[in-house]
């Protein structure tokens, strides 16, 4: 194999011959060096390539296998990183000119967790501003979809997806408050899954939504995203909100078995007059349905009623939230916010208490009824979006405010899950078509708090009965 | 209820320590009449007497 095709290799199939000692750590960095200097200049996927760095990393890497030492499962692959994520040393700047200049001084539990794994960090990687879901919002310029330019690569991780997805990355996180994990992962034909709230820390994250937030990986296969998780899940002191709570060893999780599982079909998701689904994705879903009924799961429709409402309550509790956390930047920077981001912030400072207020009591219930539904199903599926990816509109401004309530709605696919705080995870079930605009489809699956390894291990038996994720973007 | 209008929206700014630019106004119009309207149109029996809670987990939900 070319260095080149080192870079086509799942983040496990490469590890795997890194400690065969079949490829260095070092050949692997140089092609998804030269990978990055041919592709990014097209995607703008990366803020911060940490090509010196990288390398000194992965000699030591290539020292460390060649006296007998591994140091895990990601040991000498490359991975990406959100610009969301603290890394000692090097800036972190939530691709926003108001931390253009931040370095932090610690890494963030994560990137504690891949180096322990034996990862490589290739660079920080870009997203919108903030971390708001705009794409058009980052100080270092719009990140583009591998599979069509000119369309959104999902937010807000948005290099995370790009990167990933066109080989320049061999796994990555994001960070996922309203999907952001989910919808890259979904518009750039991936897998994404975002952990329950408490499985992974926060510690050295920028915030978003405190009560929302967490950081989960974005992979090509299910059991890259199985390894990346558990590099980086468990309890940590740093981040009180962590949980106590075991983390299995999702990779040995991934056995394709689903015969025992009952799955609940969202109704309200797949009923177009709800939300306004398409038939591709509705289709995309049903198909990949029927498959994990075809290998032995039990699928039967399930009504959340109150599903579609929130978007609208997640979007509202992150609003209030996220313009808490550093009030000072909209009243002494406001010049230095994209004007997209600036409006949202200010919308967010204006919410009145009792809107907020409700929005919390809505989570309440929308919780319950979802736990509840979880009691009878093993995991919940259900598309991720109405439509797949669409063209971005690079105009700032909110066209009206009955478009910024539509875009409440439709945040409901996936603010259903930030506010569960259970695990949910999207992969690719198909594309719109096989010409020319082929575009991913993607899948939604959703599990009981703490319960990753099952839903993991559904996604992982679709994806090994289907051939989805082989296919490659046309860049 | 009827939307609010930019003098009262700035108003409520102002009272936060916010000054809204002319050229944000109209746009932060849209995303709060947005945010009132779709929650307003939310009716469930029962709403009031729910907690109002970020709760995360509850005992017991947690699946080793």
């Amino acid at each position: 194999m070319s260095n080149g095709g080192l870079v086509f290799l799942s983040a496990t199939e490469l590890a795997s011959k890194i400690r065969d000692k079949d490829v260095s750590p070092v050949e692997a960095v140089e092609a998804y060096l030269e990978r990055i200097a041919q592709i990014d200049p097209k995607l703008n996927a990366y803020i911060t390539v940490l090509a010196d760095e990288a390398l000194a990393e992965a000699r030591q890497s290539e020292s460390d296998i060649a006296s007998g030492k591994n140091n895990g499962p990601l040991h000498g692959v490359p991975v990406g990183i959100k610009d969301q994520i603290h890394t000692k040393g090097i800036r972190t700047s939530d691709a926003s000119k108001i931390r253009a200049d931040f370095v932090p001084d610690t890494d963030a539990a994560v990137v504690d967790g891949l180096k322990r794994s034996g990862a490589i960090i290739l660079g920080k990687l870009n997203m919108t501003e903030f971390a708001m879901g705009d794409p058009i919002t980052s100080a270092f310029g719009v990140t583009r979809n591998p599979w069509d330019l000119e369309r959104n690569p999902g937010t807000s991780s948005a290099g995370s997806g790009a990167a990933t997805a066109s080989f320049m990355c061999a796994t990555s996180l994001g960070e996922d408050t309203g999907g952001s994990v989910r919808g890259p992962a979904a518009n750039c034909g991936l897998v994404g899954i975002r952990p329950s709230w408490g499985r992974v820390s926060r510690f050295g994250v920028d915030g978003a939504s405190w009560s929302l937030d967490t950081i989960g990986p974005i992979s090509r296969t299910v059991e890259d995203c199985a390894v990346t998780l558990g590099a980086i899940a468990g309890r940590d002191p740093r981040d009180p909100w962590t949980w106590d709570v075991p983390v299995p060893d999702y990779r040995a999780a991934l056995t394709g078995d689903v015969s025992a599982l009952k799955i609940g079909l969202v109704k309200e998701f797949l009923d177009p007059d709800v939300l306004g689904v398409t038939e591709p994705v509705r289709q995309g879903v049903l198909d990949a349905a029927q498959l994990l009924a075809g290998l032995g799961a039990e699928v039967e429709e399930v009504s959340l009623p109150l599903a579609p409402i929130s978007g609208i309550a997640s979007r509202i509790i992150s609003s209030v939230e996220r313009t808490s956390l550093r009030p000072e930047w909209l009243r002494e920077r406001p010049q230095d916010f994209h004007h997209n981001t600036r409006i949202a912030f200010t919308a967010g400072e204006l919410i009145p208490s009792q809107i907020y207020y409700k929005a919390q009591k809505l989570r309440a219930l929308v919780r319950k009824q979802t736990l509840d539904a979880l009691e009878r199903y093993d995991v919940l599926a259900m598309p991720i979006d109405s439509e797949p990816a669409t063209i971005m509109d690079m105009r700032p401004g909110v066209r009206s405010k009955e478009a910024a309530i539509q875009a409440l709605r439709r945040g409901s696919y996936r603010g259903l899950f930030s506010m569960v705080s259970g695990p949910a995870l999207s992969v690719c079930c198909g594309f719109t078509s096989d010409g020319e605009g082929k575009l991913p489809l993607a899948l939604q699956l959703a599990g009981r708090p703490f319960d990753e390894a099952t839903v993991l291990n559904v996604a992982h038996a679709y994806q090994q009965n289907t051939a989805w994720h082989l296919e490659r973007p046309p860049i | 209820m009827s939307d609010l209008n930019n003098d009262e929206i700035r108003a409520l700014a102002k009272a936060v320590g916010l000054e809204i630019l002319d050229s944000d106004i109209t746009d932060v119009n849209y995303s709060l009449n947005a945010i009132i309207e779709a929650m307003d149109g939310v009716d469930i029996e029962g709403l009031n007497a729910v907690e109002p809670l970020a709760i995360i987990l509850q005992n017991g939900e947690a699946q080793s």
